[in-house]
Parts: C-alpha cells; sequence; structure tokens
C-alpha cells in the first residue's frame, strides 16, 4: 500500500555526474602534468595533460553554472561575504577557483620553461587538484539522510575514481610511449583495485543498512539502476578492467587502452549511479 | 535540556526566546485538503509544487480499510541540515521563533538544500508564475511568519476544520502546543537523522512515517502517475 499522491523530483540529476566525471578527470590530468617535474617518464605528458586538464576545468565549470538555476549569481558562491563554511560547496566553490587560477599559471610557467616556479606550482596544485574529489565526495556524505552517500568512504571513492579516469585518459594521450603507458597501467590497475575494494564495501554497508538502504541497494543491484551500477560500473568498468590489465594482454598497449576505455565507461555509470541512487528512495517519501 | 543543544542555533529552552512549533492530531485529519488550497492562496504557490501536502496510505483489509493521511510541510527543525548545507547562507533559522526561512535574492539554485532535506519539504520555483516574479529559486514553507509575527496563526493551521493543526510556541509552558507534546504521545518524521523536528504528530505509526518496502511494488496506477510526473523509478 503506498499510495502517496505527491511525487518529488531529483535535485541532482545527470549534469551534476557529468561533472564529477570530468573534474575528477581534469585534477588527475592535472597531477600527472605536474608529476612529469619529479619524474622523467611523465615529461611527455606534461603539456598536452595540462591543456586537456584546463579544458576539462572549463568544461565543468559550465556544467556546474549551468546547473544552479540561478546561472548568473554563482559568483555568490565565491563571495566571502555571503560564504557558508559548514557548507562543502562553498569550499568547493574557493577550492576549484584557486585550482583554476594555479592550473593557469602553471601553463603559463610551463611554457615559459622555468622549472624551479613550475615544481613549486606544481605541488600547490596537486594538493588542490586533490581537493576537487575530496569536496566532492564530501558533498555527498555530508547528507546524512541519503543511503549510499552517507558514508565516510565517499571522497575516498571521488579520489580513486578520479585517479582511475584521468590514468584512462592520460593512457589515451600517451599513444606510442611504452615506458609511459606502463607507469600508468600501474596507476590505473592499483586505483581501479581500490575502486573495486571500496565498492564490495559500500555495497556490503548498503545491503545490510536499513529500509531506506536495503531499497537503494535493490535500485542499484535489480532495479532502474542496475545496468548502470551493477553491469556497467561494477563489472564493465572495474571487474573486466582488473582481469584485463593482470592478463598478458594487459600489458601490451592495446591491452591498456582497451581497459582504459572500459575504465572511462565504468567511472562515468558509477557517478551517475551512486548520485542518483541516493535520491531515488527519498522521491517516495 | 542545555545538553541537548548541538549547534549554536538551536533555540531549545532558550529564555526568552520563542520557539514555534505544529502539533498535528492525525486523529483529527479528514484529508479536506484546505490547509494545501489555504497555503497556495496565501503564497500563490505554483501548481505542481507544495509548501504543504496531505499523502495519505489505504490501509486494513476490505472490508475494513480507511484512508490514513500524513499531513506534511516544513518541520523547521532546530538543527536544520538545509541551514548548514547552503554554500551562501541564503537559508537561515531565526534565532527568536525558530523559522527557517529563505532569502530568495540570495538563492543560487544549487539545490544542496533539498538534497539535505530528510522531509522532501523543499522545492524549485518555476521559471514563469502569473502573480509573483519570484522565480528559479529554492521555496519552502515559512510556518507563515509574516501572520505569526502580525499574531495570527499560520495559515494552514487558521483554515484546518477539524483542527487537527495547533500551533504555538513550545518555550511557553502554557501554550496550547506545550500541553499536547507533554500530555500526548507524540511522533517526529525521521527522528534518527538528528534534525530534531519542530513538527509533532499524535497518532502517527510506522506505516506512514517509515520508508515502505511496499515502494519496490508500486500499484501499476502509482507507477504510472510517477512515470506522467518524470520521477526516476526504483
Amino acid at each position: 500500500m503506498g499510495d502517496y499522491t505527491i511525487f518529488h523530483h531529483i535535485p541532482w540529476g545527470g549534469a551534476y555526474a557529468i561533472y564529477f566525471f570530468t573534474i575528477g578527470i581534469s585534477a588527475a590530468l592535472f597531477f600527472f602534468s605536474a608529476l612529469s617535474c619529479f619524474r622523467e617518464e611523465f615529461k611527455p605528458l606534461r603539456l598536452k595533460a595540462e591543456v586537456a586538464s584546463f579544458v576539462l576545468l572549463l568544461v565543468s565549470g559550465g556544467l556546474l553554472v549551468g546547473d544552479l538555476s540561478q546561472p548568473l549569481r554563482f559568483l555568490y558562491a565565491i563571495n566571502p561575504l555571503y560564504l557558508n563554511f559548514a557548507s562543502p560547496l562553498a569550499w568547493g566553490a574557493l577550492n576549484l577557483a584557486s585550482f583554476g587560477i594555479v592550473s593557469v599559471l602553471y601553463m603559463v610557467v610551463i611554457k615559459k620553461g622555468d622549472e624551479a616556479l613550475a615544481k613549486k606550482l606544481a605541488v600547490i596544485g596537486s594538493l588542490l587538484a586533490l581537493g576537487l574529489p575530496v569536496y566532492t565526495g564530501f558533498d555527498l556524505t555530508v547528507h546524512q539522510n541519503r543511503p549510499v552517500w552517507n558514508t565516510p568512504l565517499m571522497p575516498v571513492l571521488f579520489v580513486a575514481l578520479s585517479l582511475v579516469s584521468g590514468a584512462a585518459v592520460a593512457s589515451f594521450l600517451a599513444a606510442g610511449e611504452a615506458r609511459l603507458l606502463a607507469a600508468l597501467r600501474q596507476i590505473m590497475l592499483w586505483s581501479v583495485g581500490g575502486v573495486a575494494v571500496m565498492l564490495i564495501s559500500l555495497m556490503g554497508t548498503t545491503w545490510y543498512g536499513g529500509v531506506g538502504q536495503e531499497l537503494t541497494f535493490m535500485a542499484l543491484t535489480s532495479g532502474s539502476l542496475s545496468m548502470s551500477f551493477l553491469w556497467l560500473g561494477v563489472i564493465l568498468g572495474t571487474a573486466v578492467p582488473i582481469a584485463l590489465l593482470l592478463a598478458p594482454f594487459g600489458r601490451q598497449p592495446n591491452g591498456v587502452m582497451l581497459s582504459a576505455a572500459l575504465i572511462l565507461v565504468g567511472g562515468m555509470a558509477l557517478r551517475y549511479s551512486i548520485l542518483v541512487g541516493g535520491q531515488i528512495v527519498q522521491t517516495y517519501f | 535540556m542545555s545538553e541537548l543543544r548541538t549547534s549554536s542555533i538551536e533555540t531549545r529552552g532558550v529564555p526568552g526566546k520563542k520557539r514555534y512549533a505544529m502539533v498535528i492530531d492525525l486523529r483529527r485529519c479528514i484529508g479536506c485538503d484546505a490547509c494545501m488550497v489555504a497555503c497556495k492562496a496565501e503564497f500563490d504557490v505554483p501548481l505542481g509544487v507544495f509548501r504543504t501536502w496531505v499523502p495519505y496510505k489505504v490501509v486494513g483489509t476490505y472490508p475494513n480499510v480507511k484512508k490514513q493521511f500524513l499531513p506534511r510541510l516544513c518541520n523547521h527543525c532546530d538543527d536544520p541540515p538545509c541551514v548548514r548545507s547552503c554554500p551562501v547562507e541564503a537559508t537561515f533559522k531565526v534565532e527568536d521563533g525558530g523559522f527557517v526561512l529563505q532569502r530568495y535574492e540570495r538563492c543560487i539554485g544549487c539545490k544542496a538544500c533539498i538534497a539535505s532535506c530528510p522531509y522532501n519539504a523543499r522545492f524549485m520555483l518555476p521559471k514563469h508564475r502569473t502573480h509573483t516574479d519570484i522565480t528559479s529559486v529554492v521555496d519552502k514553507c515559512t510556518f507563515c511568519h509574516h501572520r505569526v509575527t502580525q499574531g495570527l496563526v499560520p495559515a494552514c493551521v487558521q483554515t484546518c476544520i477539524g483542527r487537527s493543526r495547533v500551533f504555538g510556541d513550545v518555550n511557553d509552558p502554557k501554550s496550547e502546543v506545550s500541553y499536547l507534546i507533554s500530555h500526548l504521545p507524540t511522533q517526529v518524521l525521521r527522528p534518527e537523522e538528528g534534525t530534531k523536528p519542530h513538527v509533532f504528530y499524535i497518532g502517527a505509526d510506522r506505516n506512514l512515517t517509515e520508508h515502505g518496502r511496499a515502494i519496490y511494488n508500486l500499484p501499476e496506477g502509482l507507477e504510472e502517475d510517477r512515470k506522467s510526473f518524470g520521477a526516476v523509478r526504483i
């Protein structure tokens, strides 16, 4: 007997999921570009990854602003007179803005070839880049009434997802560079392994949770989100790439590229289903 | 009671401060929806969205069936998650009275407050409205702040034909709401969320207040309604 007559929309939909995806990749690509200041094999990625990171940052900013119902008020989110520091979104807006500034400076400096300054900016930018998936995770974690979101795993999961998706994009940018591809394969393997462990943990705690969590688990595994979460996210985008990367074929460039493509599909599907999954049950309340 | 206060904006037991609350006696609610109509009229609430709404469930076994109503509105929590989550302080709690209100001119429409509300009390105003130019920002019940500060009760309370809704100051031990809360068993929605709601129910049972497993197998007609509304299926 579920005769409720008023229905509710989910507040955060597809645009927000795409934002999570692009900002995660942008952060990781900056990190790989920054690594080139310290690791020789990442040198070929330096400019390419930085440019791709910056383009994705612009796309992410556009998505975020476009999703606001009052897009022209986006500057309020970085206005010190208005900021509410209890909200992760406020920290996120500051993090995003400062990452953008450092990213531009870093690009100018590496173009000029000032290695010493590039190193300093690489470290500062990498810390800010780390803050991006962390804050997006906190964005979800703080909502105590949302199943799946309200777990301390979320920021860590988003860092791992960011690293694995970024490494996947970087492996396409690194075509022909054997040493770099091998390094990226290692990063992908370890971070997708981390994602797998966290997904198992997330599914377990959701399954064993209260009624809202149990219903969300059902939606994610056998309901309307089962295709994106279970099949695309967990199996095709996480389990299959792990198997591929461990197999002899996964050590060849084509194997790494194939894994990277699957990881990108899975990364998007996981972000979408985690975001929407946490909101479905609430629409029935 | 000060030991129960976890945030500085709570007004529980603060001397000299009012703490408005609503008690809804479900034994007296007949589901006439007059409260929804009064609210719509008071605030020009657009079609499709509600500041207060009266969902129901049909319970029992034929022929002994009945509709159980659960009038809903913003719970004006003592520790509101929407206030915490708003990045620009567009939503805030009034210290004297405990109203949780919205600054329309500051709202950026990020919908974080909608995501954080366990009661679905918040909604997005449509882009076009006939009589009011407040559009595309988040809106919610105000406990009729403008009426209460003039010494009136909220529009839904004023119109309630069964006197199911009672409004008053729970910091005043002589008020009717204080009497009802202290003399009758009351329930609040989702107490486990720690929001300390200010809407108290008399006679609400778990059928109404908890997520039911039945939503996984909704009656076909209801599923059709949800689809036409554009809601995501479970």
